[in-house]
């Protein structure tokens, strides 16, 4: 591989385009595809094998060839809301992890950008938020301030718009009232059953690191079980 | 649903390469019963053996990065190799798990 195509790779993933890696093992020939457009005269006998992997976001040898292939898919999007002491360290988690992170609190003094250094924080109210993100049954929601005012209309989004995942921070009495509340602004019980409240697996820490950690691990589990 | 599998890998090759050294990629291509790493998992090695990623659990990184050392001294484009399960009485290289995997690797330059 030329280093101008590794660039190129690079750019295009910090782009979040899904593309292919299309690579000949026996000459060493590779490049990038992108569904929709051509392939040179090397791969485009296997176009349509291609294209198959790319719809089952798969990697590996299409049979009977030396033509090896690796997807790359966008990131998940997961939407915290509250920028509070817990999101400090889901950052951090979901950096490596390859989660594509958006914060959202309308409360300035929380979303400073020095408590998230190279972090886009959309401080306002989630109803005029989400209008900035595009989400949809790929999105999770995180939801951290147990401040309903905050919260439910976030939680709202999440449930109509099918988040695949959607957790809210608080206590089992919190979590009740919650439910209560949802209850009352015409949601169903499937639909408030979806949420993980209280959030994360039970690990038995207390610290902020340690809720994150249940939380990301939640996140993760709940991901490859869909 | 499949995260985006992604270990920064490829990244990592770009600054070794913009610090002017020899870089060499490994990819598992290829599995076979039960293998410690998926399809597309990475590492890179440099010309004195330096190495980052993983192309399985430890088993036969060694081997991946003398392979790698041998790509750039014969300046090669690449290479196919196979590891088997290992022979347990035998100091030999090989996946203590039982299972196989074909690594691709690849000069970048």
């Amino acid at each position: 591989m030329k280093h101008s195509q590794l660039k190129e790779i690079i750019k295009k993933k910090a782009s979040k385009i899904e593309f292919a890696i299309v690579t000949n093992l026996e000459n060493g020939l590779s490049e990038i595809y992108e569904p929709g457009k051509s392939l040179s005269k090397e791969f485009v006998i296997h176009k349509e094998q291609i294209d198959n992997f790319f719809k089952l976001k798969k990697n590996g040898v299409i049979e009977n060839t030396e033509i090896f292939i690796e997807t790359y898919i966008r990131p998940i999007k997961v939407i915290i809301v509250g920028a509070v002491h817990i999101a400090q360290y889901l950052v951090d988690f979901a950096k490596s992890l390859n989660f594509e992170i958006s914060i959202i609190d309308p409360r300035g003094y929380f979303a400073s950008e020095q408590r998230f250094p190279d972090m886009k924080i959309i401080n306002k109210w989630p109803d005029e938020a989400f209008k900035e993100i595009e989400t949809n049954e790929n999105s999770a929601l995180i939801a951290l301030t147990h401040d309903p005012k905050i919260d439910d209309p976030a939680l709202q989004h999440a449930i109509n718009k099918k988040f695949y995942y959607i957790g809210a921070l608080g206590s089992k009495k919190t979590h009740e009232n919650r439910c209560q509340r949802l209850k009352e602004a015409g949601f169903n019980s499937d639909q408030i059953n979806s949420i993980h409240g209280p959030i994360g697996i039970k690990l038995g820490g207390r610290s902020a690191p340690e809720i994150a950690l249940s939380i990301i691990a939640q996140l993760v589990s709940e991901t490859y079980k869909k | 649903m499949k995260n985006s599998f992604d270990e920064k890998i490829l990244e990592e090759a770009n600054d070794w390469l913009n610090a002017n050294q020899k870089v060499v990629l490994a990819t598992v291509i290829q599995t076979w019963g039960s293998s410690p790493r998926q399809v597309g998992s990475r590492m890179i090695v440099n010309e004195t053996g330096d190495f980052s990623g993983s192309v399985s659990g430890g088993c036969v990184e060694s081997a991946v990065v003398r392979e790698c050392i041998g790509l750039i001294k014969d300046n090669k484009p690449c290479k196919k190799i196979e590891f088997k399960v290992s022979n347990e009485s035998a100091w030999e290289v090989g996946l203590a798990c039982g299972g196989e995997i074909a690594v691709y690797l690849e000069q970048i330059n």
